[in-house]
């Protein structure tokens, strides 16, 4: 992408920007992210099918904030996350420019967020097929057999944080976990304990989630947290009516609306 | 170390009949932190209060817990009575013994271990109070009425009259509301505009109090005594300071066949005009729907002929903002137009008509003057039919409430119609005379009585028209449900009494509640029948149900007592029960990461930001804040909060979480 690696020289060159945050390559067959803070190291830069991992987690990190204003370079997923920071008002219009990359491969500049938000609109957020399979068929368990279904998931889980660390999201400075007065969740990983925290995780998610799934991609145990987060898309779609990021600042569960079903108060 | 002392009420024997409250003084005596336990026949008593004085001052405790009854009835006197025993008085809490065991259980061991876990809950709870001290807030001495009906004319009177500024926004170009357009009113038939039109005047000329006529609430924010409010004067197209009020532009107003609204489409009025002769000001203003020039772009006729050039065809809508400490709702009701019930041929035949429609039949200013003629030709009606609860109690149509008003109204109309027509015939449909008021059975009784109007307990089927009559067919349920079929003239129907169309919109703006009918709900259905739950707003008038000029105007006078009450101090006092935004040791000043989503999460828009800055000044971090004048302490952003940064004072996370303990704990 060389016209990526053009962009990115010019905004340094210029000191548009102090860092810019991108693909670089990793270990192995590997890509990680790589932040660029001299023109003359923005060939590192790529870009290809391999750049999964949302770089927006950066955008909130005091250690990257320290560098300077940042231009990231944004497929689909990073873009999402950028809007949905940009209404929780964890990110500024002016404090960041943004490389945005089409499904194409193609490099896509935007004027405001608001441009984003309209860019997105064409690109929906899709559960997949199988995934919606899955969740149908969790779903129709009888409740105690859901439940055993999770704790048998959920156990391998020993606590090490990386969905937390990977989720553009959970930019909190203290987690509800660290939060030891009282000790609401559980720290030790155990069956329950490690329910309670998926549960909250997903939670906390709701109505925000942007279904990334840098959270799966990040947990070394392999367990499917993500369906969680996307079956939570789902009934938030049905029950309030919003899908996916938006920059309006109602957000599904802080918000009421005079039309909200609120089936699932009996 | 805490200090805590245990206080066991019998409550007579409403306790201590189902509870064993020895034994629970003597448990509870023995969990750590608990200096001392007691019970007592009546604690709420002076003996009893004394204990718990006695006992703050022997012993120095650091908390009470007073098990006894609901904290609604008691909790400020065992409070106060720990405050004047040198406690902070939100160390003390209670603890429901009675609704929550005793009532509800039968004596047993089980009631008697349930008392003892309910009261360990709290000395937990209590070892984590801290003491709190009232908040206080300002308040700006000015009430915002809204409504110029007679409610809100009353209201403000009686507030202006207690010394404090008033202003008042009546949305019509005149203040005066449905009871100007009455005729004459129930139960002593006095004339409505000779007693209403003197209190009009008396609200223009009164020095304490600002009328805003066409003019609505725009925004309302702020909280109790704070309010800031938005007010959009419409623009008239007159120079009010300029007009006298001659009337000379209205003569020769191009447009003149617009249905009046204050004579119910009865008459017209023209494009620039005065609602009614008695208007309250006394000055026209510009329909621009309606108006040649501003639909066609010429005409100005009016501009040409007003000898003081007040015409302003270029005035806007002006936004006012205003600080007020009160606000009264007066914005009264609506009468429903029962197109809905094609049975009665509303709408269908002219001499179908509502009972506000006769009301300006029957007025001396109405269009006939006050002589009862039908709409169609002008005839004065020989036979005539009134049907009560066209609308009202009939939960098919959706309005299951009663109208209040109708029947007698609809008494008063037959009565009238028997003053003005001599030899005439009146007949009353009905379901229910419903006449529950002083003087009102009297009333009724002299309408069948002396002026022999004919009652008939059934419903009307189907209103038709047959050469020139209207055929009334009904049944009579008293004489074993006979059908009666009546050649009437003229058809009235009692629609019913309805919310008006902005009421939910309104309530929206000024969060306030409302039921399902879109009246405005009182705090409480008895003992707080003027508040909203909304602190600093309340109530007056049709606007909360439908009611009758007196009950309105009492309740207006409770209204402005309410607000004189509240302008009686100069500071108020507020609970401490609050939400606060954590604070902590630098780098991290609060967890609060600034997401403001529990900002839009509040119901009472409390939260606002802070930034926080160090020595010079620069910004460190953007927080949440809590406004402790507005924030009403329901934890809803406590429960939203992701990183548990903000916590109600009195009822943390901490000291719930203490409870719950509590009783999982239990060996
Ligand atoms: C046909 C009929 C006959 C009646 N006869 C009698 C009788 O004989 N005796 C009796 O005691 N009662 C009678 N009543 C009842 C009486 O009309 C009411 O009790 C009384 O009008 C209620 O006064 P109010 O001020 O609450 O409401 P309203 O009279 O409705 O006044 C409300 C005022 O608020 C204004 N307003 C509305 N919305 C807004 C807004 N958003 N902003 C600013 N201003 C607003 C309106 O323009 C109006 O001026 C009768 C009612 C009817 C329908
Ligand atoms: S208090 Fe909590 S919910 Fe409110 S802005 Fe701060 S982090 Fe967000
Ligand atoms: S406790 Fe309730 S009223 Fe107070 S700030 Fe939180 S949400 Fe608003």
């Amino acid at each position: 992408m060389n016209e990526l690696i053009q962009k990115a020289t010019i905004l340094l060159e210029s000191n548009s920007v102090q860092v810019v945050i991108g693909y670089g390559k990793g270990s192995a067959n590997r890509t990680r992210a790589i932040f660029i803070t001299q023109a003359a190291d923005c060939e590192k830069l790529i870009f290809d099918s391999r750049c999964i991992q949302n770089l927006a987690v950066y955008l909130t990190k005091q250690e990257i904030k320290k560098l300077g204003k940042p231009a990231i370079v944004a497929p689909i997923p990073v873009l999402r996350s950028i809007v949905q920071l940009a209404a929780e008002n964890q990110i500024a219009e002016n404090d960041l420019v943004v490389l945005g990359v089409t499904p194409e491969s193609e490099l896509v500049e935007f004027e405001s967020f608001a441009a984003i938000e309209t860019f997105l609109s064409t690109h929906r957020i899709e559960i997949e097929g199988k995934y919606q399979k899955t969740i149908e068929m969790i779903k129709s368990m009888p409740v105690s057999e859901r439940f055993a279904y999770w704790v048998k998931e959920l156990e391998p889980c020993f606590k090490c944080y990386a969905c937390r660390s990977a989720c553009p999201l959970c930019y909190c400075t203290r987690c509800t976990v660290e939060n030891n007065q009282p000790q609401w969740i559980s720290v030790a990983s155990h069956p329950l304990g490690n329910l309670e925290w998926h549960v909250m995780r997903a939670m906390h998610l709701a109505g925000r989630c942007t279904d990334c799934e840098a959270c799966y991609n990040a947990c070394p145990m392999g367990i499917p947290i993500h369906l969680l987060t996307k079956s939570m898309l789902q009934d938030v779609a049905e029950n309030f009516g919003t899908y996916g990021p938006s920059l309006d600042k109602l957000n599904a569960l802080s918000s009421f609306k005079p039309d909200d079903k609120e089936s699932f108060i009996r | 170390m805490s200090k805590i002392g245990v206080f066991i009420c019998h409550c007579g024997e409403n306790i201590s009949s189902t509870v064993d409250v020895v034994r629970v003084a003597e448990e509870t005596g023995k969990l750590e932190g608990v200096e001392f336990s007691t019970d007592y026949k009546y604690m709420c008593s002076d003996p009893g209060q004394t204990i718990i004085k006695q006992t703050i001052k022997e012993k120095g405790l650091t908390g009470v817990v007073v098990a006894a009854c609901s904290p609604r009835m008691h909790e400020p006197t065992f409070r106060k009575a720990c405050q004047e025993a040198g406690l902070n008085p939100y160390m003390c809490e209670m603890s429901n013994l009675r609704e929550h065991c005793s009532w509800v259980h039968d004596k047993s061991e089980a009631t008697t271990q349930k008392a003892i876990d309910l009261v360990r809950t709290l000395v937990e709870k209590v070892k984590l109070n801290k003491p709190l001290y009232p908040i206080k807030v300002p308040v700006t001495k000015t009430a915002l009425v809204l409504g110029g009906g007679i409610a809100g004319i009353q209201a403000s009177l009686d507030i202006a009259n207690a010394g404090h500024k008033v202003i008042l926004v009546e949305k019509d170009p005149s203040i005066g509301g449905h009871m100007s357009q009455l005729s004459e009113t129930f139960p002593t038939l006095d004339c409505s505009q000779c007693i209403l039109t003197p209190r009009m005047v008396e609200v223009a000329q009164h020095p304490n109090i600002t009328l805003w006529t066409y003019a609505e609430l725009e925004k309302l924010e702020g909280f109790i005594g704070n309010f800031k409010a938005t007010i959009r004067k419409k623009a008239k197209s007159i120079d009010e300071n300029i007009c006298n009020g001659c009337g000379h532009c209205t003569t020769k107003c191009p447009t003149k066949k617009i249905p009046s609204e204050f004579n119910t489409g009865l008459g017209t009025r023209t494009a620039i005009y005065v609602p009614f002769p008695q208007a309250v000001p006394n000055k026209p203003v510009i329909d621009k729907d309606n108006c040649t020039y501003y639909q066609k772009g010429k005409c100005k006729i009016c501009e040409k002929l007003c000898p003081t050039g007040a015409i302003r065809f270029d005035q806007q809508d002006e936004l006012v903002e205003l600080e007020v400490g009160a606000v009264v709702i007066a914005t009264g009701f609506n009468v429903m137009q029962p197109s809905g019930f094609p049975e009665y041929g509303y709408g269908k035949y002219k001499d179908v008509i509502t009972g506000l429609q006769f009301e300006r039949l029957a007025s001396a200013s109405g269009p006939t003057l006050g002589e009862i003629r039908r709409p169609s030709d002008g005839k004065i009606p020989e036979k005539i039919v009134f049907v009560a609860c066209a609308g009202s109690r009939d939960p098919a149509k959706g309005i299951p409430y009663c109208s209040k008003i109708c029947c007698m109204y609809t008494a008063k109309h037959a009565m009238l119609y028997q003053h003005k027509v001599h030899g005439g015939k009146s007949y009353i449909f009905y379901m229910d005379i419903r006449a529950a008021g002083k003087n009102y059975e009297e009333f009724v009784r002299r309408a069948i009585v002396d002026d022999e109007v004919n009652y008939i307990r059934g419903r009307v089927s189907k209103v038709y028209e047959e050469n020139g009559k209207l055929i009334v067919k009904g049944v009579d349920t008293l004489l074993n449900a006979k059908p009666v079929e009546i050649e009437a003239d003229m058809v009235v129907l009692a629609s019913a009494a309805v919310a008006n169309p902005g009421a939910e919109e309104l309530a929206q703006k000024m969060h306030v509640s409302y039921d399902s009918y879109n009246f405005f709900s009182e705090a409480h259905p008895k003992l707080k029948p003027v508040e909203t739950n909304t602190a600093g707003i309340f109530l007056a008038g049709a606007c909360q149900a439908p009611k009758d000029i007196p009950e309105t105007v009492s309740q207006a006078s409770g209204a402005a007592s309410k607000v004189i009450i509240l302008f009686s101090q100069n500071e108020l006092s507020r609970e401490p029960v609050v939400a606060v935004v954590n604070r902590s040791a630098p780098p991290v000043y609060s967890t609060c990461v600034g997401c403001f989503m529990c900002a839009s999460a509040c119901p009472y828009q409390a939260i606002g930001e802070e930034l926080i800055t160090d020595r010079k000044g620069n910004v460190i971090k953007r927080v949440a804040k809590v406004n402790p004048g507005l924030c009403q302490g329901c934890g809803t952003c406590v429960a939203f909060c992701r990183s548990k940064s903000i916590d109600i004072d009195g009822y943390s996370n901490e000291q719930m979480y203490s409870e719950v303990m509590a009783l999982l704990n239990n060996d």
